[in-house]
Protein backbone atom coordinates (compact mmCIF):
# COMPACT_ATOMS: atom_id res chain seq x y z
CA UNK A 1 0.00 0.00 0.00
CA UNK A 2 0.75 3.63 -0.80
CA UNK A 3 3.04 5.16 2.28
CA UNK A 4 1.38 8.31 1.78
CA UNK A 5 -1.97 6.76 2.12
CA UNK A 6 -1.11 5.62 5.62
CA UNK A 7 0.29 8.77 5.77
CA UNK A 8 -3.50 10.45 5.28
CA UNK A 9 -5.31 7.97 6.95
CA UNK A 10 -3.49 8.24 10.22
CA UNK A 11 -4.48 12.00 10.07
CA UNK A 12 -7.78 11.10 9.14
CA UNK A 13 -8.26 8.89 12.46
CA UNK A 14 -6.41 11.41 14.34
CA UNK A 15 -9.30 13.55 13.80
CA UNK A 16 -12.55 11.00 14.29
CA UNK A 17 -10.71 10.24 17.38
CA UNK A 18 -10.35 13.75 18.58
CA UNK A 19 -13.95 14.28 18.54
CA UNK A 20 -14.64 11.28 20.19
CA UNK A 21 -11.87 12.45 22.95
CA UNK A 22 -13.44 15.68 23.17
CA UNK A 23 -16.73 14.51 23.53
CA UNK A 24 -15.41 12.34 26.82
CA UNK A 25 -13.40 15.04 27.97
CA UNK A 26 -16.73 17.40 28.10
CA UNK A 27 -18.57 14.57 29.94
CA UNK A 28 -15.77 13.28 32.07
CA UNK A 29 -12.65 15.70 32.00
CA UNK A 30 -15.01 18.69 32.59
CA UNK A 31 -18.33 17.46 33.98
CA UNK A 32 -17.04 14.31 36.07
CA UNK A 33 -19.71 12.20 34.13
CA UNK A 34 -17.84 8.35 33.89
CA UNK A 35 -19.33 7.70 30.55
CA UNK A 36 -18.07 3.79 29.88
CA UNK A 37 -20.63 3.32 26.62
CA UNK A 38 -19.50 6.39 24.53
CA UNK A 39 -19.31 3.25 22.16
CA UNK A 40 -23.08 3.09 22.04
CA UNK A 41 -23.41 6.54 20.23
CA UNK A 42 -21.03 5.75 18.41
CA UNK A 43 -23.01 2.97 17.07
CA UNK A 44 -26.09 5.40 17.29
CA UNK A 45 -24.12 7.90 14.94
CA UNK A 46 -22.71 5.38 12.24
CA UNK A 47 -25.93 3.45 11.98
CA UNK A 48 -27.63 6.97 11.38
CA UNK A 49 -25.47 7.58 8.52
CA UNK A 50 -26.23 4.40 7.38
CA UNK A 51 -29.80 4.80 7.50
CA UNK A 52 -30.35 8.24 6.11
CA UNK A 53 -27.68 7.84 3.52
CA UNK A 54 -29.64 4.74 2.11
CA UNK A 55 -32.89 7.18 1.68
CA UNK A 56 -30.92 9.91 0.20
CA UNK A 57 -30.61 12.56 2.91
CA UNK A 58 -27.76 14.97 1.47
CA UNK A 59 -24.52 13.99 3.52
CA UNK A 60 -23.92 17.13 5.50
CA UNK A 61 -27.71 16.47 6.34
CA UNK A 62 -27.17 13.38 7.70
CA UNK A 63 -23.99 14.24 9.78
CA UNK A 64 -26.05 17.09 11.56
CA UNK A 65 -28.95 14.53 11.49
CA UNK A 66 -26.20 11.98 13.20
CA UNK A 67 -25.48 14.26 15.78
CA UNK A 68 -29.05 15.25 16.66
CA UNK A 69 -30.26 11.39 17.03
CA UNK A 70 -27.12 10.62 19.17
CA UNK A 71 -28.32 13.38 21.47
CA UNK A 72 -31.61 12.64 21.59
CA UNK A 73 -30.42 8.81 22.47
CA UNK A 74 -28.02 10.45 25.11
CA UNK A 75 -30.39 12.69 27.11
CA UNK A 76 -32.99 9.93 27.04
CA UNK A 77 -30.17 7.58 28.43
CA UNK A 78 -29.14 10.41 30.98
CA UNK A 79 -32.23 10.60 32.44
CA UNK A 80 -32.98 7.56 34.66
CA UNK A 81 -29.00 7.69 35.58
CA UNK A 82 -28.17 11.44 36.04
CA UNK A 83 -29.32 10.59 39.43
CA UNK A 84 -27.41 7.58 40.13
CA UNK A 85 -23.43 7.32 41.94
CA UNK A 86 -20.91 8.01 39.21
CA UNK A 87 -20.14 4.29 39.38
CA UNK A 88 -23.69 3.21 38.75
CA UNK A 89 -23.77 5.43 35.54
CA UNK A 90 -20.91 4.04 34.51
CA UNK A 91 -22.14 0.44 34.43
CA UNK A 92 -25.77 1.46 33.08
CA UNK A 93 -23.92 3.17 30.06
CA UNK A 94 -21.93 0.40 29.54
CA UNK A 95 -24.35 -1.83 29.31
CA UNK A 96 -26.63 0.01 27.32
CA UNK A 97 -23.68 0.02 24.65
CA UNK A 98 -23.57 -3.72 24.38
CA UNK A 99 -27.65 -3.81 24.31
CA UNK A 100 -27.54 -1.48 21.72
CA UNK A 101 -24.64 -3.40 20.07
CA UNK A 102 -26.95 -7.03 20.30
CA UNK A 103 -30.33 -5.33 19.09
CA UNK A 104 -28.44 -4.20 15.38
CA UNK A 105 -26.30 -7.66 15.53
CA UNK A 106 -29.67 -9.72 15.63
CA UNK A 107 -32.10 -7.15 13.69
CA UNK A 108 -30.37 -7.99 10.44
CA UNK A 109 -33.25 -5.58 8.04
CA UNK A 110 -31.38 -2.73 10.10
CA UNK A 111 -28.26 -2.92 8.80
CA UNK A 112 -27.52 -6.32 7.43
CA UNK A 113 -27.20 -7.89 11.05
CA UNK A 114 -23.83 -9.76 11.94
CA UNK A 115 -22.34 -9.32 8.12
CA UNK A 116 -22.71 -5.45 7.84
CA UNK A 117 -23.32 -3.69 5.89
CA UNK A 118 -21.24 -1.30 3.07
CA UNK A 119 -22.06 2.26 3.62
CA UNK A 120 -21.57 4.96 0.95
CA UNK A 121 -18.86 7.63 1.38
CA UNK A 122 -19.96 11.20 2.20
CA UNK A 123 -18.50 13.09 -1.42
CA UNK A 124 -17.22 10.95 -3.95
CA UNK A 125 -15.37 12.60 -6.82
CA UNK A 126 -15.08 9.66 -9.66
CA UNK A 127 -11.73 9.05 -11.01
CA UNK A 128 -9.76 10.25 -8.31
CA UNK A 129 -6.77 8.26 -6.50
CA UNK A 130 -7.27 7.15 -3.03
CA UNK A 131 -4.92 9.88 -1.74
CA UNK A 132 -7.13 12.77 -3.44
CA UNK A 133 -9.85 10.81 -1.44
CA UNK A 134 -8.00 10.74 2.11
CA UNK A 135 -7.78 14.39 1.71
CA UNK A 136 -11.38 15.09 1.02
CA UNK A 137 -12.16 12.95 3.92
CA UNK A 138 -9.54 14.90 6.28
CA UNK A 139 -11.30 18.05 4.88
CA UNK A 140 -14.35 16.75 6.30
CA UNK A 141 -13.17 15.64 9.54
CA UNK A 142 -11.05 18.79 10.66
CA UNK A 143 -13.71 20.77 9.52
CA UNK A 144 -16.07 18.92 11.86
CA UNK A 145 -13.55 18.80 14.39
CA UNK A 146 -12.87 22.33 14.69
CA UNK A 147 -16.78 23.03 14.87
CA UNK A 148 -16.02 20.85 18.15
CA UNK A 149 -13.41 22.17 19.62
CA UNK A 150 -14.43 25.91 18.86
CA UNK A 151 -18.37 24.84 20.78
CA UNK A 152 -16.29 22.70 23.77
CA UNK A 153 -13.44 25.78 23.89
CA UNK A 154 -15.85 28.92 24.28
CA UNK A 155 -18.60 26.52 26.38
CA UNK A 156 -15.74 25.37 29.05
CA UNK A 157 -14.44 28.77 29.31
CA UNK A 158 -17.77 30.90 29.78
CA UNK A 159 -19.97 31.17 33.22
CA UNK A 160 -21.41 27.88 32.04
CA UNK A 161 -18.37 25.61 31.61
CA UNK A 162 -17.64 27.34 35.36
CA UNK A 163 -20.77 25.71 36.58
CA UNK A 164 -20.78 22.39 35.29
CA UNK A 165 -16.69 22.41 36.93
CA UNK A 166 -18.22 23.12 40.07
CA UNK A 167 -20.72 20.37 39.53
CA UNK A 168 -17.86 18.12 39.40
CA UNK A 169 -15.91 19.27 41.99
CA UNK A 170 -19.03 19.18 44.47
CA UNK A 171 -22.30 18.50 43.29
CA UNK A 172 -23.72 19.53 46.71
CA UNK A 173 -22.64 22.46 47.22
CA UNK A 174 -23.37 23.70 43.58
CA UNK A 175 -26.88 22.71 43.84
CA UNK A 176 -26.94 24.53 47.84
CA UNK A 177 -26.50 27.96 44.98
CA UNK A 178 -28.88 27.26 43.05
CA UNK A 179 -27.07 25.04 40.37
CA UNK A 180 -30.15 22.29 39.06
CA UNK A 181 -27.51 19.34 38.80
CA UNK A 182 -29.81 17.19 37.03
CA UNK A 183 -30.21 19.73 34.19
CA UNK A 184 -26.66 20.38 33.77
CA UNK A 185 -25.89 17.12 33.59
CA UNK A 186 -28.02 16.15 30.91
CA UNK A 187 -27.38 19.14 28.82
CA UNK A 188 -23.43 17.60 28.85
CA UNK A 189 -24.45 14.06 28.42
CA UNK A 190 -26.95 15.33 24.94
CA UNK A 191 -23.95 17.18 23.96
CA UNK A 192 -21.32 14.99 24.45
CA UNK A 193 -23.04 12.44 22.39
CA UNK A 194 -24.22 15.10 19.71
CA UNK A 195 -20.23 14.68 19.31
CA UNK A 196 -19.67 11.22 19.65
CA UNK A 197 -22.99 10.26 17.16
CA UNK A 198 -21.19 13.10 14.44
CA UNK A 199 -18.06 10.76 15.23
CA UNK A 200 -19.61 7.88 13.92
CA UNK A 201 -20.99 9.20 11.05
CA UNK A 202 -17.94 10.14 9.97
CA UNK A 203 -16.11 6.77 10.76
CA UNK A 204 -18.76 4.98 9.24
CA UNK A 205 -18.85 6.91 5.84
CA UNK A 206 -14.75 7.03 6.13
CA UNK A 207 -14.34 3.47 6.27
CA UNK A 208 -17.42 2.96 4.22
CA UNK A 209 -18.40 -0.31 6.12
CA UNK A 210 -20.42 -1.04 9.45
CA UNK A 211 -20.86 -4.28 11.42
CA UNK A 212 -21.29 -4.83 15.15
CA UNK A 213 -18.11 -6.18 15.61
CA UNK A 214 -16.13 -2.67 15.15
CA UNK A 215 -18.38 -1.11 18.57
CA UNK A 216 -17.00 -3.50 21.23
CA UNK A 217 -16.39 -2.06 24.65
CA UNK A 218 -12.66 -1.60 23.50
CA UNK A 219 -13.68 1.82 21.32
CA UNK A 220 -14.46 2.97 24.59
CA UNK A 221 -11.78 2.53 26.51
CA UNK A 222 -9.17 3.36 23.90
CA UNK A 223 -11.10 6.83 24.05
CA UNK A 224 -10.80 6.46 27.55
CA UNK A 225 -6.78 6.22 27.54
CA UNK A 226 -6.94 9.52 25.39
CA UNK A 227 -8.67 11.67 27.97
CA UNK A 228 -6.68 10.03 30.92
CA UNK A 229 -3.17 10.21 29.30
CA UNK A 230 -4.45 13.61 27.30
CA UNK A 231 -5.87 15.26 30.68
CA UNK A 232 -8.81 15.29 31.59
CA UNK A 233 -10.75 18.82 31.91
CA UNK A 234 -8.21 20.29 28.96
CA UNK A 235 -9.42 20.26 24.98
CA UNK A 236 -5.94 19.72 23.93
CA UNK A 237 -5.05 17.46 26.19
CA UNK A 238 -7.92 15.37 24.58
CA UNK A 239 -6.47 16.09 21.46
CA UNK A 240 -3.11 15.42 21.85
CA UNK A 241 -3.91 12.18 23.66
CA UNK A 242 -5.97 11.04 20.78
CA UNK A 243 -3.06 11.37 18.75
CA UNK A 244 -0.37 9.65 20.92
CA UNK A 245 -2.98 6.78 20.73
CA UNK A 246 -3.88 6.34 17.17
CA UNK A 247 -0.20 6.88 16.63
CA UNK A 248 0.23 3.39 19.17
CA UNK A 249 -2.95 1.84 17.36
CA UNK A 250 -2.11 2.68 13.42
CA UNK A 251 1.86 2.64 13.98
CA UNK A 252 1.08 -1.33 14.90
CA UNK A 253 -0.79 -2.04 11.84
CA UNK A 254 2.25 -0.12 9.90
CA UNK A 255 4.90 -2.29 11.57
CA UNK A 256 2.60 -5.18 10.90
CA UNK A 257 2.66 -4.75 7.56
CA UNK A 258 6.56 -3.77 6.70
CA UNK A 259 8.09 -5.28 9.63
CA UNK A 260 8.98 -8.76 10.21
CA UNK A 261 8.69 -9.10 13.94
CA UNK A 262 8.38 -12.36 16.01
CA UNK A 263 5.23 -10.99 17.64
CA UNK A 264 2.44 -9.71 16.93
CA UNK A 265 2.43 -5.57 16.81
CA UNK A 266 -1.24 -5.04 17.34
CA UNK A 267 -0.84 -7.30 20.28
CA UNK A 268 1.77 -5.55 21.46
CA UNK A 269 -0.19 -1.87 21.35
CA UNK A 270 -2.41 -3.27 24.08
CA UNK A 271 0.48 -3.56 26.15
CA UNK A 272 1.75 -0.14 25.50
CA UNK A 273 -1.62 1.02 26.24
CA UNK A 274 -1.48 -0.73 29.65
CA UNK A 275 1.97 0.59 30.49
CA UNK A 276 1.06 4.28 29.22
CA UNK A 277 -2.00 4.75 31.77
CA UNK A 278 0.12 3.08 34.14
CA UNK A 279 2.75 5.49 34.20
CA UNK A 280 0.55 9.04 33.52
CA UNK A 281 -1.78 7.86 36.31
CA UNK A 282 1.28 7.45 38.74
CA UNK A 283 3.52 10.23 37.49
CA UNK A 284 1.32 12.54 35.90
CA UNK A 285 -2.56 12.10 37.23
CA UNK A 286 -3.44 15.58 35.68
CA UNK A 287 -2.94 14.13 32.22
CA UNK A 288 -0.04 15.60 29.88
CA UNK A 289 -1.95 18.72 30.25
CA UNK A 290 -2.95 20.51 32.75
CA UNK A 291 -6.52 21.81 33.45
CA UNK A 292 -6.45 25.25 32.89
CA UNK A 293 -8.46 28.30 34.97
CA UNK A 294 -11.89 29.11 33.21
CA UNK A 295 -11.20 32.11 30.85
CA UNK A 296 -13.71 34.89 30.84
CA UNK A 297 -13.39 38.88 31.59
CA UNK A 298 -13.78 37.97 35.14
CA UNK A 299 -10.30 37.40 35.13
CA UNK A 300 -9.09 39.46 32.84
CA UNK A 301 -11.00 42.21 35.34
CA UNK A 302 -9.34 40.43 38.41
CA UNK A 303 -5.75 40.36 37.29
CA UNK A 304 -6.26 43.96 35.50
CA UNK A 305 -7.30 45.53 39.04
CA UNK A 306 -4.40 43.66 40.61
CA UNK A 307 -1.91 44.69 39.04
CA UNK A 308 -2.88 48.50 39.15
CA UNK A 309 -3.81 48.26 43.15
CA UNK A 310 0.06 46.85 42.91
CA UNK A 311 1.33 49.56 41.05
CA UNK A 312 -0.85 52.18 43.29
CA UNK A 313 0.73 50.58 46.47
CA UNK A 314 4.72 50.51 45.47
CA UNK B 1 -47.88 42.38 63.85
CA UNK B 2 -45.06 41.49 61.06
CA UNK B 3 -45.18 38.38 58.94
CA UNK B 4 -42.35 36.53 59.78
CA UNK B 5 -39.44 36.15 57.10
CA UNK B 6 -39.04 32.34 57.94
CA UNK B 7 -41.30 30.01 60.28
CA UNK B 8 -41.06 26.46 61.26
CA UNK B 9 -43.82 24.88 62.60
CA UNK B 10 -43.85 21.61 64.80
CA UNK B 11 -40.99 20.61 62.31
CA UNK B 12 -39.20 17.08 62.72
CA UNK B 13 -36.40 15.08 61.54
CA UNK B 14 -35.26 11.52 62.53
CA UNK B 15 -32.48 9.07 61.38
CA UNK B 16 -34.05 5.87 62.27
CA UNK B 17 -34.87 6.40 66.01
CA UNK B 18 -32.89 9.41 66.62
CA UNK B 19 -34.78 12.63 66.49
CA UNK B 20 -32.02 15.02 65.31
CA UNK B 21 -34.74 17.44 65.36
CA UNK B 22 -38.06 17.16 67.68
CA UNK B 23 -40.96 19.69 66.90
CA UNK B 24 -39.33 22.75 66.37
CA UNK B 25 -41.42 26.06 65.97
CA UNK B 26 -39.89 29.17 65.37
CA UNK B 27 -39.79 32.46 64.15
CA UNK B 28 -37.40 34.43 61.96
CA UNK B 29 -38.32 38.11 61.03
CA UNK B 30 -36.72 40.24 58.75
CA UNK B 31 -33.16 41.74 59.55
CA UNK B 32 -30.64 41.59 61.81
CA UNK B 33 -28.52 38.10 63.40
CA UNK B 34 -30.57 35.50 64.93
CA UNK B 35 -28.49 32.86 67.17
CA UNK B 36 -28.59 29.37 67.23
CA UNK B 37 -26.67 28.23 70.29
CA UNK B 38 -26.51 24.43 71.67
CA UNK B 39 -24.44 21.89 72.61
CA UNK B 40 -22.93 19.21 69.95
CA UNK B 41 -25.16 17.10 68.93
CA UNK B 42 -28.17 19.17 69.63
CA UNK B 43 -29.82 19.47 66.15
CA UNK B 44 -28.86 22.83 65.26
CA UNK B 45 -27.04 21.41 61.98
CA UNK B 46 -29.82 19.54 61.10
CA UNK B 47 -31.98 22.26 61.27
CA UNK B 48 -30.55 24.16 58.69
CA UNK B 49 -30.13 21.35 56.54
CA UNK B 50 -33.59 20.55 56.88
CA UNK B 51 -34.90 24.14 56.75
CA UNK B 52 -32.74 24.12 52.94
CA UNK B 53 -33.73 21.34 51.79
CA UNK B 54 -30.50 19.36 52.39
CA UNK B 55 -32.43 16.51 54.38
CA UNK B 56 -36.13 16.06 53.93
CA UNK B 57 -38.52 17.45 56.98
CA UNK B 58 -40.55 14.12 58.62
CA UNK B 59 -43.16 16.26 60.12
CA UNK B 60 -44.48 20.05 60.31
CA UNK B 61 -44.12 22.54 57.52
CA UNK B 62 -41.78 25.31 57.15
CA UNK B 63 -43.04 28.62 55.68
CA UNK B 64 -40.95 31.30 53.67
CA UNK B 65 -42.69 34.13 53.59
CA UNK B 66 -46.34 32.90 52.81
CA UNK B 67 -44.35 30.23 50.43
CA UNK B 68 -44.09 25.91 51.95
CA UNK B 69 -40.61 25.15 51.18
CA UNK B 70 -40.73 21.89 52.90
CA UNK B 71 -40.71 19.62 49.73
CA UNK B 72 -38.76 22.32 47.90
CA UNK B 73 -34.90 21.06 46.67
CA UNK B 74 -32.10 22.85 47.67
CA UNK B 75 -31.71 24.66 44.50
CA UNK B 76 -35.34 25.80 44.43
CA UNK B 77 -34.87 27.34 48.01
CA UNK B 78 -31.50 29.23 46.84
CA UNK B 79 -34.14 30.93 44.10
CA UNK B 80 -36.25 32.01 46.96
CA UNK B 81 -33.17 33.73 48.78
CA UNK B 82 -32.43 31.24 51.50
CA UNK B 83 -28.49 31.01 51.48
CA UNK B 84 -26.51 28.13 52.80
CA UNK B 85 -23.00 28.18 54.09
CA UNK B 86 -21.75 25.23 54.96
CA UNK B 87 -20.33 24.28 58.43
CA UNK B 88 -17.20 22.34 57.04
CA UNK B 89 -16.41 24.67 53.60
CA UNK B 90 -17.55 22.57 50.53
CA UNK B 91 -15.41 24.45 47.97
CA UNK B 92 -14.70 23.89 44.35
CA UNK B 93 -11.07 22.39 44.91
CA UNK B 94 -9.52 23.03 41.94
CA UNK B 95 -11.08 26.18 40.57
CA UNK B 96 -9.82 29.45 41.51
CA UNK B 97 -11.16 31.27 44.51
CA UNK B 98 -12.49 34.10 42.12
CA UNK B 99 -14.37 30.89 40.03
CA UNK B 100 -15.93 29.68 43.57
CA UNK B 101 -16.93 33.37 44.22
CA UNK B 102 -18.47 33.80 40.71
CA UNK B 103 -20.63 30.46 40.75
CA UNK B 104 -22.39 31.77 43.43
CA UNK B 105 -23.44 34.77 41.62
CA UNK B 106 -26.94 35.14 40.99
CA UNK B 107 -29.21 35.48 38.42
CA UNK B 108 -26.45 35.43 36.21
CA UNK B 109 -27.21 35.10 32.63
CA UNK B 110 -24.26 33.17 30.77
CA UNK B 111 -24.96 29.98 33.55
CA UNK B 112 -27.32 28.65 30.98
CA UNK B 113 -26.28 26.73 27.82
CA UNK B 114 -27.74 29.03 24.92
CA UNK B 115 -26.81 32.49 26.64
CA UNK B 116 -22.67 30.74 27.12
CA UNK B 117 -22.63 29.33 23.54
CA UNK B 118 -24.81 31.84 21.24
CA UNK B 119 -25.30 34.92 23.03
CA UNK B 120 -22.14 35.97 24.75
CA UNK B 121 -22.64 39.71 24.34
CA UNK B 122 -25.24 38.88 26.58
CA UNK B 123 -23.41 38.17 29.80
CA UNK B 124 -20.32 40.10 29.42
CA UNK B 125 -21.53 43.23 31.34
CA UNK B 126 -23.31 41.10 34.15
CA UNK B 127 -19.33 38.98 33.96
CA UNK B 128 -17.36 42.14 34.98
CA UNK B 129 -19.70 43.69 37.03
CA UNK B 130 -20.09 40.23 38.81
CA UNK B 131 -16.55 39.88 39.27
CA UNK B 132 -16.29 43.33 40.96
CA UNK B 133 -18.32 41.90 43.38
CA UNK B 134 -16.60 39.57 43.91
CA UNK B 135 -13.53 41.18 44.70
CA UNK B 136 -15.27 43.94 46.80
CA UNK B 137 -16.41 40.84 49.43
CA UNK B 138 -13.02 38.85 49.25
CA UNK B 139 -11.46 42.83 50.37
CA UNK B 140 -13.83 42.36 53.16
CA UNK B 141 -13.19 39.33 54.42
CA UNK B 142 -9.27 40.17 53.68
CA UNK B 143 -8.43 37.04 50.73
CA UNK B 144 -8.37 39.48 47.71
CA UNK B 145 -4.50 38.49 47.57
CA UNK B 146 -5.95 34.77 46.70
CA UNK B 147 -7.98 35.58 44.07
CA UNK B 148 -6.26 33.32 41.83
CA UNK B 149 -5.35 30.31 43.64
CA UNK B 150 -7.12 27.31 43.81
CA UNK B 151 -9.51 27.00 46.58
CA UNK B 152 -7.83 23.48 47.47
CA UNK B 153 -4.51 25.09 48.21
CA UNK B 154 -6.14 27.48 50.98
CA UNK B 155 -5.74 27.17 54.82
CA UNK B 156 -8.79 26.00 56.81
CA UNK B 157 -9.48 29.45 58.42
CA UNK B 158 -9.13 31.01 54.42
CA UNK B 159 -11.48 28.41 53.15
CA UNK B 160 -14.08 29.30 56.77
CA UNK B 161 -13.76 32.77 54.97
CA UNK B 162 -14.24 31.94 51.47
CA UNK B 163 -17.12 29.81 52.44
CA UNK B 164 -18.90 32.97 54.02
CA UNK B 165 -18.20 35.12 50.81
CA UNK B 166 -20.03 32.39 48.61
CA UNK B 167 -22.84 33.12 50.96
CA UNK B 168 -22.67 36.86 50.92
CA UNK B 169 -21.99 36.66 46.97
CA UNK B 170 -25.45 35.08 46.32
CA UNK B 171 -27.28 38.05 47.60
CA UNK B 172 -29.47 36.32 50.12
CA UNK B 173 -32.11 37.61 51.82
CA UNK B 174 -31.67 34.89 54.51
CA UNK B 175 -28.34 34.00 54.94
CA UNK B 176 -27.62 30.88 56.98
CA UNK B 177 -24.54 30.49 58.82
CA UNK B 178 -22.91 27.66 60.34
CA UNK B 179 -20.04 28.57 62.95
CA UNK B 180 -18.69 31.21 60.60
CA UNK B 181 -16.16 32.47 63.57
CA UNK B 182 -14.54 28.72 64.27
CA UNK B 183 -11.13 28.34 63.09
CA UNK B 184 -10.54 31.59 62.88
CA UNK B 185 -8.83 34.15 64.24
CA UNK B 186 -10.13 36.17 67.24
CA UNK B 187 -9.52 39.18 65.45
CA UNK B 188 -11.06 38.05 62.59
CA UNK B 189 -13.99 36.55 63.82
CA UNK B 190 -14.92 39.85 64.91
CA UNK B 191 -14.53 41.58 62.22
CA UNK B 192 -16.46 38.85 60.12
CA UNK B 193 -19.17 39.67 62.69
CA UNK B 194 -19.15 43.18 62.49
CA UNK B 195 -18.98 43.06 58.57
CA UNK B 196 -22.51 40.93 58.48
CA UNK B 197 -23.76 43.37 61.41
CA UNK B 198 -23.26 45.80 59.02
CA UNK B 199 -25.01 44.06 56.15
CA UNK B 200 -27.51 43.06 58.47
CA UNK B 201 -28.66 46.84 59.37
CA UNK B 202 -28.96 47.17 55.65
CA UNK B 203 -31.88 44.99 55.49
CA UNK B 204 -29.52 41.68 55.39
CA UNK B 205 -31.33 38.76 57.68
CA UNK B 206 -28.71 36.56 59.22
CA UNK B 207 -29.10 32.91 60.97
CA UNK B 208 -26.06 31.75 62.72
CA UNK B 209 -24.94 28.93 64.69
CA UNK B 210 -21.74 29.86 66.46
CA UNK B 211 -20.12 28.82 70.23
CA UNK B 212 -18.25 31.69 70.29
CA UNK B 213 -21.38 33.15 72.70
CA UNK B 214 -19.04 36.73 73.34
CA UNK B 215 -19.40 37.48 69.67
CA UNK B 216 -22.50 35.84 69.12
CA UNK B 217 -24.63 37.30 72.04
CA UNK B 218 -22.51 40.91 70.98
CA UNK B 219 -23.82 40.99 68.03
CA UNK B 220 -27.47 39.04 67.58
CA UNK B 221 -30.71 40.70 68.72
CA UNK B 222 -32.46 36.95 69.57
CA UNK B 223 -31.32 33.72 70.23
CA UNK B 224 -32.89 30.30 70.56
CA UNK B 225 -31.18 27.53 72.46
CA UNK B 226 -31.25 24.06 71.35
CA UNK B 227 -31.07 21.10 73.39
CA UNK B 228 -31.60 17.45 72.43
CA UNK B 229 -33.56 18.33 69.08
CA UNK B 230 -35.75 20.75 70.90
CA UNK B 231 -35.86 24.64 71.25
CA UNK B 232 -35.77 25.12 74.82
CA UNK B 233 -34.99 28.63 75.42
CA UNK B 234 -35.90 31.84 73.37
CA UNK B 235 -35.36 35.11 73.67
CA UNK B 236 -32.86 38.11 73.34
CA UNK B 237 -28.95 37.36 74.67
CA UNK B 238 -29.52 39.05 78.20
CA UNK B 239 -32.31 37.19 78.83
CA UNK B 240 -30.96 34.00 77.76
CA UNK B 241 -27.75 34.70 79.70
CA UNK B 242 -30.11 35.09 82.39
CA UNK B 243 -31.77 31.52 82.31
CA UNK B 244 -30.47 29.09 84.77
CA UNK B 245 -31.05 25.78 82.68
CA UNK B 246 -28.89 27.83 79.69
CA UNK B 247 -26.04 27.36 82.05
CA UNK B 248 -27.16 23.79 82.97
CA UNK B 249 -27.42 21.99 79.31
CA UNK B 250 -24.45 24.53 78.06
CA UNK B 251 -22.20 26.50 79.87
CA UNK B 252 -22.13 23.94 82.61
CA UNK B 253 -21.61 25.39 86.26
Amino acid sequence: MDPLVYLLDFIVFIGIFSILSLSLNLEFGFAGLANFGKVAFVLVGAYSYYILSEIGVPFYLCLILCALSSAIVGFLVSLPTLKLREDYLAIVVLSFGEILKLIVKSEGWIAGGVWGTPVSPAITIDGVSSRVDALVNIGLVYFCLSICLIMAHFLMNSPYGRVIRAIREDEIAAEALGKNRARYRAQIFALGSAMAGLGGGLYAQYIQFIDPYMFVPMLTFTVWIMVLVGGPGNNWGAILGAGLVTFFDRGANIAKDYLTLPIDPSNLQYIIYGVLIILVLLYRPQGLVKESHVKTKALDRVSHERTTVEIRRS
Amino acid sequence: MKEPLLRLEEVSKHFGGLYAVNRVNLDINSGGIWGLVGPNGSGKSTLFKTILGLHKADEGSIFFGNRSIANLVPHQIYALGLVNTFQVPRLFHTLSVLDNMMVAGRGHQGDSLINSLFFRKNWQKQEVELADRAMEILELLEIDNLVGSPAGELSGGQRKLLEIGKGLMASPTLLFLDEPAAGVNPKLGRKIFEKIGDLCRKGLCCFIIEHRLELLFDFAHWVYVMDKGQIIIKGTPEEVVKNPSFYQVYLGD
